[in-house]
C-alpha cells in the first residue's frame, strides 16, 4: 500500500482504512453496496434519485444504463471504509477511499439536454422554406426554358432580351437598395462576392464605390457576354458526339446535385463557402452538356446567357432581396411559382400540377412536419463537448 | 497473488508518439515490475514488423495490416481473427486491454477475444461530443464493442461520463483511472529559463482542437501588454501556419520562438526554459501536457474544458474561459503571481515539483489497472446467446447488423478450431523478466560505478 499514498495525503486519518484493506481484500458486490449504503447512497440508487432532477436524466428510459450484466459487476477498488466520512470529490490528483467505480450522486451532474432548444414558429418556418422553393423554382424555368428552346416554340432573341432586363432590372434593384442603405458596410459583402476579382470595389475603405462598381459592371458584362458569343460554337459542338441518353441522364444528376448542394443560408458570411461551388459548377457543366442539344449557335449563346444569370448572379441576388425587402421576396416567390407553372403547363399538365402539389407540401405541409418531429429532438451537451473559442476579429487595433 | 497473462492492444504504438503510445508503454512497464506477463499488439509501422522486445521483457507484435488514415488500420472486423487467435493463443493470454476508441484494431482485437471467451477491458483517452456526423459514427462503433465487454477505464471522471453516455453503459463497469508522468523525469530546472523575462510554454500539436485560434488571439495582446514576456511554443501541426503569420503580422519574430516538433523525451528540456505553461485547449480528456508543465516547476494557465479541472488543485491553475479576453486576463493572473512568486512558497518550482510528483504515478495506475483486471478475472464468461441480446439491444437496424457480424465471428471461430486446433499452436517461452532485472541491475551497478570513477563526486545523485 505504501505506493498508494503519497506522503502528503497521509496527513489525514488512514489508519483505519489500512487496517480495513489489511482484512478486506475480498472483491463482494454486496459488501460493496452495503457499505457505501452506510453514509452515502449507492451507485444504484444514486442513479435512480437523479430521475427527479431538473435535468430530467432519467437512465432506464433513455440511456438503457440497467445493467446488461446479469449480476452487478463486483467493485474494483477495495471497499470504503465505514467511518469515513470524506465526501467523494470529483478529482483526480487526490487518492480517495472510493472505489475506482464508485458512481457518485454528482454523476451527470452537468449534463445538459436541449441547451439550445428553440420551438419553431408555424409562419416563421414558412417564411424561410420560400428559399428552397425559390430555389426549385428557378430550376424548374431553367429546365422548361430549355424544352421550349429544344423545341423552337421560344425564339432566342426573346430570351436574350428578357435576360438583360431582368439583369439590369437585378443591378438597379441593388445599386437603389445600396444607395439608400445606411448600413453599407454589411452589404459591401455582397459587392465582394458578386464581383470577387474587383480588389477596388470590395475594399472596405472605398466607400463611395457606387460609381466604380456600375462602370466595372459594365465593363465585365460586355466582356464577359462577347466572349460568350464567341464561345457558343465550341460550347454548342462541345458535346455533339455524346448520345443524347447520356446528356438526359448526366444533365439530370448534375441538376439534383445543383439543388442539393445549393448554399440555402442567407448569411452572407457563408455564401463564398465551398458547397455553393459546388452547386454553380454543376449547374453550368449541365447547361455546357444541354447546349450541345440546341439547333444553332444563337440558341447556344443565347441559353448559355441566360443560365449564367440566372445560376450564378439570380441567387445572390434572391438572398439580398430576402434581408433587405423581405415583402418584395415574398412576391417574388409567388411570381417564380407561377411561371414555373405556366411555363411547365403546355409541356407536362402532370408535371406541373405535380410540381405545385410539391411546392405546397414544402409551403405548407413540411412546417407542420417539421414542428411535431421536435418533440423528439434529444441533444446531449455537457463538459465534454468541444467549446468554441470566442476571439474578437479586429485586425488593425496594434 | 497469481501472475496474469495481459495483452495490451492499440493501433497506436511507438515508434508513433503521443498520450496513448506512452500511458501503454509505461503501464505494461510497471505491469511486468509487478510479476504480470505483458504483450501488446500494435500494427506494422513501416520497416518495423514481427516481433520485438522492448526494455524490461516487453513483447511487442508488430502485425502488417493495412494503414487507412491518421495511424488507424482498415476496420475489417473480422480479417484479422486469425492472426489475433494465434498470439492469444501462443502466448496464452487471459486479459485483453484495449487502448484508445478510435482504433479499430482494438476494438476487433475485443471482439475476437470475447468470441474466443477472454475478457476484455478497454481504456478510453478520449472526448467526443454527439452533435456531428463522426462523432456519431464512432460512438455506434464504440457502442457495439462496449455492448460486451468487462470493464472500461477512462481517465478522467468528466471522460468516464462521456464514455457511459456515449456506450450507454452501467456506469458501475467503468473505472476512472488517470495517466501519470515519470516524476523523476520531470525535474525543474531553475537555471534554464531566461532571468531576464518571462517565458510562457506552449506545448501541444497545432490543431485545431488545441485551440490554435484562441493562442492566435491572445499572443499579440500579451505581448504588446508585458514587453516582458516571451513565448516559446513547441509543437507541429496544420495550423502552425497562423502562428507563423501571427509573428509577421506583429513583427514579433524575437518574442514568439516557434521549434516544431519536440520529441517526447525532449519535452522536459522545453519546458524548464519557461515560467508559465499555457494551454487553449477546446477539449481534453485529461491533459498531460499540464500536469508535465506543474511538475516541472511552472505555473499553468488552461482552458476550463473537460476533465482539465480535475486534474490539478486549483492554486497551481488559472483557469480561463475559451475565449479570448478571459484567456488574456487569466495569463495577466498567472503574470502577477509570478512575479509576486516568493511570497508564495507553495508555487516554488521545487515545492510544485514535489507535490506533482506524488500525485501521479505510473506504478499507482499499474496497480488500479492490475485490481481491475483481477476483477474482471472472477467474472464468468457470458454464453454466447447472452452476447447476442447484448448486441441486439444496440439499436433497430445496428442490433441486428452486430448480432450477424457476432455470429459470423463465432462460426469463424469454430472453423479456425477445427482448421488449426489449440493443440497445434506452439507456446511461446516465457520472457525471464526475472533474470533481465537481475542482469540489468549488475550492468547498471557497474555502469555507474565506472562513471562515477571518472566523473567524480559532481554527478553524486546521478
Amino acid at each position: 500500500m505504501s505506493n498508494r499514498k503519497p506522503s502528503w495525503a497521509t496527513k489525514r486519518d488512514t489508519t483505519s482504512t489500512r487496517q480495513h484493506h489489511a482484512k478486506g481484500k475480498r472483491l463482494v458486490t454486496h459488501e460493496h453496496n452495503e457499505v457505501i449504503g452506510t453514509d452515502c447512497p449507492s451507485p444504484k440508487q444514486s442513479l435512480r434519485s437523479r430521475s427527479n432532477l431538473t435535468v430530467g436524466f432519467e437512465p432506464s428510459a433513455n440511456l438503457a444504463i440497467t445493467p446488461h450484466h446479469s449480476t452487478d459487476p463486483p467493485s474494483v477498488r477495495d471497499s470504503p471504509p465505514t467511518g469515513s466520512a470524506e465526501r467523494w470529490r470529483k478529482l483526480l490528483y487526490i487518492q480517495q477511499d472510493y472505489p475506482d467505480n464508485y458512481v457518485d450522486a454528482s454523476f451527470l451532474e452537468n449534463l445538459q439536454k436541449n441547451v439550445n432548444f428553440q420551438s419553431y414558429d408555424y409562419f416563421a418556418v414558412i417564411r424561410e422554406s420560400t428559399v428552397i422553393t425559390d430555389h426549385i423554382s428557378s430550376v424548374v424555368i431553367f429546365v422548361a426554358v430549355f424544352i421550349q428552346l429544344y423545341h423552337r416554340h421560344l425564339d432566342p432573341h426573346i430570351l436574350v432580351m428578357v435576360g438583360t432586363v431582368l439583369t439590369f432590372l437585378g443591378v438597379a434593384v441593388w445599386e437603389w437598395r445600396l444607395a439608400n442603405d445606411s448600413t453599407a458596410p454589411v452589404g459591401e459583402d455582397e459587392v465582394r462576392e458578386k464581383h470577387p476579382a474587383d480588389d477596388r470595389t470590395s475594399h472596405p475603405s472605398s466607400q463611395e464605390g457606387a460609381p466604380p462598381l456600375r462602370q466595372s459592371f459594365m465593363r465585365l458584362a460586355i466582356v464577359f457576354f462577347l466572349t460568350l458569343l464567341g464561345l457558343s460554337p465550341i460550347l454548342h459542338t462541345l458535346t455533339e458526339d455524346t448520345s443524347s441518353d447520356t446528356i438526359w441522364a448526366m444533365s439530370t444528376c448534375l441538376i439534383v446535385t445543383n439543388i442539393l448542394f445549393h448554399d440555402y443560408s442567407s448569411d452572407p458570411t457563408h455564401t463564398i463557402a465551398f458547397p455553393g461551388s459546388i452547386a454553380l459548377n454543376a449547374a453550368i457543366f449541365a447547361c455546357v452538356l444541354l447546349a450541345s442539344r440546341l439547333s444553332s449557335n444563337l440558341h447556344v449563346f443565347a441559353f448559355m446567357s441566360f443560365a449564367l444569370g440566372w445560376f450564378a448572379l439570380f441567387p445572390i441576388f434572391r438572398r439580398h432581396l430576402k434581408r433587405r425587402l423581405p415583402k418584395a421576396h415574398l412576391t417574388q416567390t409567388g411570381l417564380l411559382v407561377g411561371t414555373a407553372f405556366a411555363l411547365f403547363w403546355p409541356i407536362t399538365r402532370t408535371l406541373a400540377i405535380l410540381y405545385i402539389l410539391g411546392v405546397f407540401c414544402l409551403t405548407f405541409l413540411c412546417p407542420i412536419w417539421l414542428i411535431w418531429i421536435q418533440r423528439y429532438k434529444n441533444e446531449i451537451h455537457g463538459p465534454w463537448d468541444e467549446a468554441r473559442p470566442k476571439v474578437r476579429r479586429y485586425p488593425s487595433l496594434y | 497473488m497469481d501472475s496474469l497473462n495481459i495483452c495490451l492492444v492499440s493501433d497506436f504504438f511507438y515508434p508513433n508518439t503521443g498520450g496513448v503510445e506512452t500511458h501503454q508503454y509505461s503501464l505494461s512497464q510497471c505491469l511486468i515490475r509487478r510479476g504480470h506477463k505483458v504483450v501488446l499488439i500494435t500494427h506494422a509501422y513501416g520497416e518495423r514488423t514481427g516481433i520485438r522486445y522492448l526494455s524490461d521483457g516487453l513483447k511487442v507484435y508488430y502485425v502488417p495490416c493495412l494503414v487507412i488514415y491518421n495511424q488507424a488500420t482498415l476496420p475489417t472486423v473480422v480479417a484479422n481473427f486469425p492472426i489475433f487467435r494465434q498470439i492469444f493463443i501462443r502466448e496464452e493470454i487471459q486479459v485483453v486491454h484495449g487502448h484508445g476508441s478510435l482504433s479499430p484494431f482494438c476494438h476487433e482485437a475485443i471482439f475476437h477475444a470475447r468470441t474466443m471467451g477472454l475478457k476484455t477491458c478497454l481504456t478510453d483517452h478520449s472526448l467526443f461530443g454527439f452533435a456531428d456526423t463522426g462523432s456519431i459514427l464512432t460512438n455506434k462503433l464504440l457502442k457495439f464493442t462496449l455492448s460486451d465487454i468487462d470493464h472500461v477505464i477512462c481517465v478522467s471522471h468528466t471522460s468516464k461520463e462521456n464514455t457511459v453516455l456515449r456506450a450507454a453503459l452501467n456506469p458501475l463497469i467503468v473505472s476512472t483511472i488517470p495517466n501519470a508522468i515519470v516524476g523523476r523525469n520531470l525535474r525543474p530546472d531553475p537555471t534554464a529559463a531566461d532571468p531576464n523575462c518571462i517565458t510562457i510554454v506552449v506545448a501541444c500539436r497545432l490543431v485545431y482542437r488545441k485551440g490554435i485560434d484562441l493562442l492566435v488571439a491572445t499572443i499579440p495582446r500579451i505581448c504588446q501588454r508585458y514587453p516582458e514576456v516571451k513565448f516559446i511554443i513547441g509543437g507541429d501541426g496544420p495550423r502552425r501556419i497562423d502562428l507563423e503569420q501571427m509573428r509577421e503580422t506583429h513583427v514579433l519574430q524575437d518574442r514568439v520562438e516557434l521549434l516544431g516538433a519536440v520529441k517526447a523525451s525532449d519535452i522536459r528540456k522545453v519546458l524548464v526554459r519557461g515560467n508559465i505553461f499555457l494551454n487553449t485547449s477546446l477539449t481534453e480528456a485529461f491533459g498531460i501536457g499540464m500536469v508535465e508543465a506543474a511538475c516541472c516547476g511552472l505555473l499553468v494557465v488552461t482552458t476550463k474544458v473537460g476533465g482539465v479541472p480535475e486534474v490539478l488543485p486549483e492554486y497551481m491553475i488559472n483557469f480561463a474561459a475559451p475565449e479570448e479576453d478571459d484567456l488574456v486576463q487569466g495569463i495577466s493572473r498567472a503574470i502577477d503571481t509570478f512575479k509576486t512568486r516568493d511570497q508564495h512558497p507553495e508555487l516554488n518550482p521545487m515545492a510544485l515539483h514535489q507535490t506533482v510528483k506524488q500525485m501521479y504515478s505510473w506504478m499507482d495506475v499499474a496497480i488500479r489497472t492490475e485490481r481491475v483486471y483481477r476483477s474482471i478475472s472472477a467474472l464468468e464468461s457470458p454464453p454466447l446467446i447472452e452476447r447476442l441480446r447484448r448486441y441486439y439491444g444496440c439499436g433497430l437496424w445496428a442490433g441486428k447488423l452486430f448480432c450477424i457480424l457476432a455470429a459470423v465471428d463465432y462460426l469463424l471461430y469454430l472453423f479456425l478450431e477445427w482448421w488449426w486446433p489449440r493443440s497445434g499452436i506452439e507456446r511461446a517461452p516465457t520472457f525471464d523478466y526475472t533474470r533481465y532485472a537481475e542482469v540489468r541491475f549488475i550492468r547498471w551497478n557497474r555502469l555507474a560505478r565506472e562513471f562515477y570513477q571518472t566523473y567524480g563526486p559532481t554527478y553524486k545523485d546521478f
